[in-house]
């Protein structure tokens, strides 16, 4: 799969598909660590959109205005991003849901409002120019495959974070906090892990957006696009990784296929998020699964609760001794 | 030998005392059954025990250790488990899942080392999983590992909690009314597992309101009545004490 | 600077309304709504285009305004509350209450466009009056008499104590025959009616505009935490602080960090006090 989306320069009909999947593969950066916020851990935040801008702006000021080398400036946006994170996830992420929310929603307004009044250090509504990576990453399709490398890895990260013990647990913290806790869970600290680490996305995406767009404004950090994000991860699936990823490809392409679906845009989100939310709660993801398990349905095995006390012995036994 | 104590503990909710200086030991390797009318203060009192309230007045001790105030995770880490009067499971997850969750405290990767997938993720991964899924054989649920939680019959989600908290490696298990709901013959097979426990070393705390299961199971009875203890003895005292049968076992 | 203060107090208003009408909806569903702020949105932008594109005199275009929002909160029960409160997924309300703030902003946004319009005059009154113009005292007023017009409703009236009864305990409620359901659609709509109102009442100062209701929605909800949630004097006197704070901080650092004051305040007394001002503390239960 990786090796024929690396392939996709050599295929794709114009510029403009490769500039297409680009965009994907930079949103797909945030949405992989926003996805363990959201998806896994459960915390609803909508304003991702001020981290990106923030990893945006920290790129074109640190590699343009003062000519920091690129890769030194993505590391630099990446760090701020992560120490935004924490800084916004020490407040809000003890609180409740809908406070969470609107704490994380007030977060992208804020920074919007910030750069827009900061015009010395960010041009103000005029906004920036940003520069570009040095060769080979300087064309359109050396730039895609560095996207598509860094997506690559942070896929990869997310995916063991999914699978092992520790993500596992993150799972509880969304499904049944009470029950972590009474197992030790460390809920708050974890939460702010994760964010911290969807800050680090998101301030990386933000760098790499910045440069791929060329010049960015405070209009192109508009709220409605951390709604975006965040609609294509309830879309996907809780708890998966394919299903936001397919998510995010399908909603950054088809309004772009799509004509009619361009000219909607907002609302056609919001028609879809309710849709999923009232049809197939778990997202798009959860579907298929069912249908898979419908495919091959499990024995309807009435079974005797009956314990073996031996085993369990030398299963506590076992316990003791370790 | 260290024993979970709770010395003179009150509790109080706005202008409602839960609990009045109430005392209560729990000895490893012993069934301590807890019981008493509704609204006695018996879950306020494992709630006390397992941090989720933190005491008003006394101390939660583990021998010399005060635990009191200190957090949930922090006494699970110290091996208190215990499971809920309504099960509380992750409904999406698998059995097997579920049941891994209970070991938290013997794994210490944390996020960066889970991101790379270092090796020794991957072995406590193993570890985590060869437990959950010995105990959970060992509990009559070996059948079910891959099933979704919520699928779960209300008996099979009773024991899945109990092997969740066993996963722990728990010194003491505080179990919140874990024959509720159960037919008689699956209060048999529960009493069979916390016999086993308590063979096993393990200290039992049973808040329980079936009588019989608990003075049938119990090495040591307290009786709780308004927050206050009533009679604290074997399960033959009590049974037999004129005040315990006035205000709760009944003529 | 009295002008300051009662600019402030007249934008105050528009958020205490906001910070009402959450309290409505959440007293009958425990549902905190994203499209509260619609709600006022809907009843400027509609009363702008009733009177300026139908020519309707201002008393037809006020009730049919009022319709407007009552039907757009009893919608938000209905699509977006009714099915989600009967699934046990805690937070799936402040999904569907999104999706649907989403479509009703970008619908209007479609329909009406994006660009602020004004909204027109709705007594005699000329342009010299300065701070006793119609569009600082009209908010204001309203929202003390929509107040004062809850609590009566609250005590006096059959309906306004099965409120409070399901606001207690839903589950009780129901045991005792009350149709629930039925009470928390009466209270959407009775909420999108107040929303509306204070729309109407603030055009002037807010002007017709699209977006505006995701900026009630933030400020409401501001004032309500700040105040506590649940109760009504918290709403006014949160909102009523929050207007001023927005006003003498644009007065003294500039208008340009509006949101960021909010929103520090609100981190602050959240700090201080979680359940908010007037609110009650809640244990937690296991």
């Amino acid at each position: 799969m990786l090796g024929l989306l690396a392939t996709l320069p050599w295929w794709a009909g114009d510029q403009y598909q490769i500039h297409l999947a680009a965009l994907i593969a930079v949103y797909w950066i945030l949405v992989a660590g926003l996805n363990l916020v959201v998806g896994f851990t459960g915390q609803l935040s909508i304003g991702h959109v001020g981290l990106l801008a923030i990893g945006a702006y920290a790129f074109a000021i640190l590699a343009g205005r003062y000519e920091w080398s690129p890769w030194i400036a993505l590391l630099a946006s990446g760090s701020i991003g992560g120490v935004c994170g924490l800084l916004l996830g020490l407040p809000s992420l003890r609180l409740p849901g809908f406070y969470f929310a609107m704490a994380t929603m007030a977060f992208a307004l804020i920074v919007a409002e910030i750069t827009l009044a900061l015009g010395d250090l960010t041009g103000g509504g005029v906004g920036l120019a940003v520069p570009g990576f040095s060769a080979p990453f300087d064309s359109p399709a050396g730039f895609y495959l560095l996207l598509l490398g860094i997506a690559a890895l942070i896929t990869w990260f997310t995916w063991n974070v999914a699978r092992f013990p520790w993500g596992r647990a993150l799972v509880a913290i969304r499904d049944n906090p009470v029950a972590a806790e009474s197992v030790g869970v460390p809920v708050f600290r974890m939460k702010l892990a994760v964010f911290v680490l969807s800050g680090i996305t998101a301030g990386v995406a933000g760098a790499l957006f910045a440069s791929l767009q060329s010049y960015i404004t405070p209009d192109t950090f508009v709220f409605e696009l951390g709604l975006f994000f965040f609609v294509c991860i309830i879309i996907g699936g809780r708890s998966s990784i394919v299903g936001p990823l397919v998510g995010t490809a399908v909603l950054t392409a088809l309004p772009e296929l799509v004509a009619p679906l361009a000219k909607l845009g907002n609302l056609f989100y919001g028609v879809l998020l309710l849709a999923v939310v009232l049809l197939v709660p778990e997202g798009i993801g959860r579907l298929f699964e069912v249908l898979l398990a419908r495919l091959r349905p499990e024995r309807a095995a009435s079974h005797v609760l009956e314990p073996d006390t031996e085993r369990l012995a030398a299963a506590i036994r076992k316990g003791r001794d370790a | 030998m260290t024993a979970l104590l709770a010395e003179r503990v009150s509790k109080r909710f706005g202008g409602l005392t839960a609990l009045d200086a109430v005392s209560l030991t729990v000895e490893p390797g012993e069934v301590h059954g807890l019981i008493g009318p509704n609204g006695s203060g018996k879950t306020t009192l494992l709630n006390l025990l397992s941090g989720f309230y933190q005491v008003d007045e006394g101390s939660v001790r583990l021998d010399a250790e005060d635990l009191s105030g200190a957090a949930v995770q922090r006494r699970a880490r110290l091996g208190i488990a215990r499971t809920f009067q309504k099960p509380r499971l992750l409904g999406s997850q698998t059995v097997l899942e579920n049941a891994m969750l209970g070991g938290w405290r013997d794994r210490s990767a944390g996020l960066l080392s889970t991101a790379l997938s270092l090796p020794r993720v991957r072995r406590e991964q193993r570890m985590l999983r060869d437990r959950a899924a010995e105990l959970l054989a060992g509990l009559g649920l070996g059948h079910a590992l891959n099933r979704r939680a919520n699928l779960l019959e209300h008996a099979e989600q009773r024991f899945l909690e109990i092997a969740r908290a066993l996963a722990l490696r728990p010194r003491f298990i505080l179990l919140d009314e874990p024959a509720g709901g159960l037919t008689g013959a699956e209060i048999e097979r529960l009493g069979a597992v916390i016999r086993t426990l308590r063979d096993g070393g393990i200290g039992v705390l049973l808040v329980e309101h079936h009588t019989e299961f608990v003075f049938g199971i119990s090495d040591r009875v307290t009786t709780l009545n308004l927050g206050r203890l009533l009679r604290h003895g074997t399960p033959q005292e009590v049974r037999n004490d004129p005040e315990v049968i006035r205000v709760y076992l009944g003529a | 600077m009295l002008g300051v203060i009662v600019t402030g107090l007249a934008i105050g208003a528009l958020y205490a309304a906001t910070a009402l009408a959450y309290n409505v909806m959440y007293s009958t569903s425990k549902v905190l709504s994203v499209t509260t702020g619609h709600l006022a949105m809907l009843g400027g932008v509609f009363g702008a285009w009733f009177v300026t594109a139908l020519g309707w005199p201002p008393l037809l275009a006020l009730p049919a305004a009022l319709v407007v929002g009552a039907f757009a909160g009893w919608l938000t029960d209905v699509i977006a509350i009714r099915r989600v409160l009967k699934r046990s997924d805690e937070h799936l309300w402040l999904l569907s209450t999104l999706a649907l703030a989403t479509i009703v902003q970008q619908g209007v946004g479609l329909w009406w466009g994006t660009e602020p319009k004004p909204f027109p005059r709705l007594l005699p009154q000329d342009f010299s009056s300065g701070i006793a113009d119609q569009k600082y005292w009209l908010p204001i007023a309203t929202t003390v008499l929509m107040a004062l017009a809850l609590e009566l409703f609250y005590r006096r009236t059959l309906y306004g104590k099965l409120f409070i009864a399901m606001s207690e305990d839903t589950f009780a409620a129901r045991a005792r025959g009350i149709e629930t359901d039925r009470i928390r659609s009466t209270s959407f709509a009775i909420a999108g009616a107040l929303g509306a109102l204070a729309g109407f009442a603030a055009g002037q100062l807010t002007f017709a505009f699209f977006a505006l209701g995701l900026t009630l929605t933030l400020n409401g909800f501001i004032a309500l935490a700040v105040g506590g949630l649940g109760s009504n004097v918290g709403a006014l006197v949160g909102g009523a602080a929050l207007g001023l704070l927005n006003t003498i901080s644009a007065n003294l650092i500039g208008g340009e960090y509006q949101n960021t004051v909010s929103v520090g305040a609100l981190m602050l007394i959240l700090l201080l006090k979680p359940e908010g001002i007037f609110g009650a503390r809640n244990v937690r239960p296991v």
